[in-house]
């Protein structure tokens, strides 16, 4: 399903604005980014799904904290894989990739229905963006603080000339 | 690429490094601008500036009461500081705040960086839970440079 990960797609590229990446990413999503949001999706669809679904982060980023994990959902953002095709590259047995598996599900960023035998998992985008919603929050928020920094400095400047020299200097 | 480092923001103060970075550590400095709402009051400040040491900022929000707080992990005067910070009401997750200071030829400048997944969720040097999403950026371009 291809716009899926479209969703996904359009929060990459609003996470780069917080510099959480390099310049070379930069170039690349800002070349294909708009393109994307034309073909796939409107942001606000993603901004309602996000609002809606009230994801846990905490769970998000303790499933994306093992580096397994976060391979298994870099392939899964290729399309639909069965456990075993999940456990391949690592020479896992089946009950330790489905335990990966597992706390992905818990996570809400893997969905996984049996077919017969298979056990077919897709990726979720929601969680990856209320966790990249979260960074944005964090940006702006040290964006503000500083900038009341800044003005708090500038205004005991201003006080400090505007005061006969000597006194409360460093203030 | 950065490995965990997820939020970054620079700014440039004219103010001295040293200047800049006691704002952060002097209880009636930072309780003035940092997590100072507009609307809201700073109740309460703690600064126990030591390694080791803990911080509280509570800001009073339409008399709510919203607790920031953290400890400090490394302080360098007036290169670099590293604290933890939680703000408890939100969110359980700990994350860690490094601010540096490199001066400038008028004032400084400084660097925060926030890293958002606690030590015992991810080992320090593993790269980072950005990896997927710049793989998955990977494999989108890639996606559409084929498709589109």
């Amino acid at each position: 399903m291809a716009a899926l990960p479209g969703l996904v797609e359009f929060r990459i590229n609003g996470s780069i604005r917080c510099d959480g990446f390099g310049s070379q990413m930069e170039t690349m999503v800002n070349k294909y980014s708009t393109k994307w949001l034309t073909i796939f999706v409107h942001p606000l669809i993603l901004n309602r799904m996000v609002e809606r679904s009230n994801i846990a982060l905490d769970p998000v980023f303790r499933a994306l904290g093992d580096p397994t994990r976060r391979a298994m959902l870099r392939t899964l953002a290729t399309g639909e894989r069965n456990i075993g095709e999940l456990a391949a590259p690592f020479r896992m047995s089946f009950a330790a990739a489905s335990k990966h598996v597992k706390v992905l599900e818990g996570a809400g960023l893997v969905r996984r229905r049996v077919q017969g035998r298979r056990h077919v998992c897709r990726i979720q985008p929601a969680p990856l963006a209320a966790a990249d919603e979260w960074l944005q929050f964090y940006h702006r928020l040290w964006t503000e603080q500083l900038d009341r920094l800044d003005a708090l400095l500038e205004s005991e400047d201003r006080r400090a000339t505007e005061r006969p020299k000597g006194k409360d200097a460093k203030r | 690429m950065s490995a965990t480092a997820q939020v970054k923001v620079t700014r440039h103060f004219n103010a001295s490094p040293e200047r800049v970075f006691d704002a952060w550590l002097e209880p009636q400095t930072v309780g003035k601008w940092l997590f100072a709402t507009p609307t809201g009051q700073t109740v309460r400040v703690e600064v126990d500036a030591r390694a080791g040491g803990k911080w509280i900022i509570v800001d009073r929000r339409n008399g709510e009461d919203v607790e920031h707080s953290g400890e400090y992990v490394e302080i360098d005067r007036p290169r670099r500081l590293v604290f933890t910070f939680r703000v408890p009401k939100y969110s359980s997750l700990t994350t860690e705040v490094t601010v540096e200071i490199e001066p400038g030829e008028s004032g400084c400048d400084l660097t925060l960086t926030q890293t958002n997944v606690p030590a015992e969720y991810l080992g320090s040097n593993e790269k980072g839970w950005t990896g997927i999403l710049v793989g998955l950026a990977e494999y989108l371009a890639q996606y559409v440079a084929e498709h589109i």
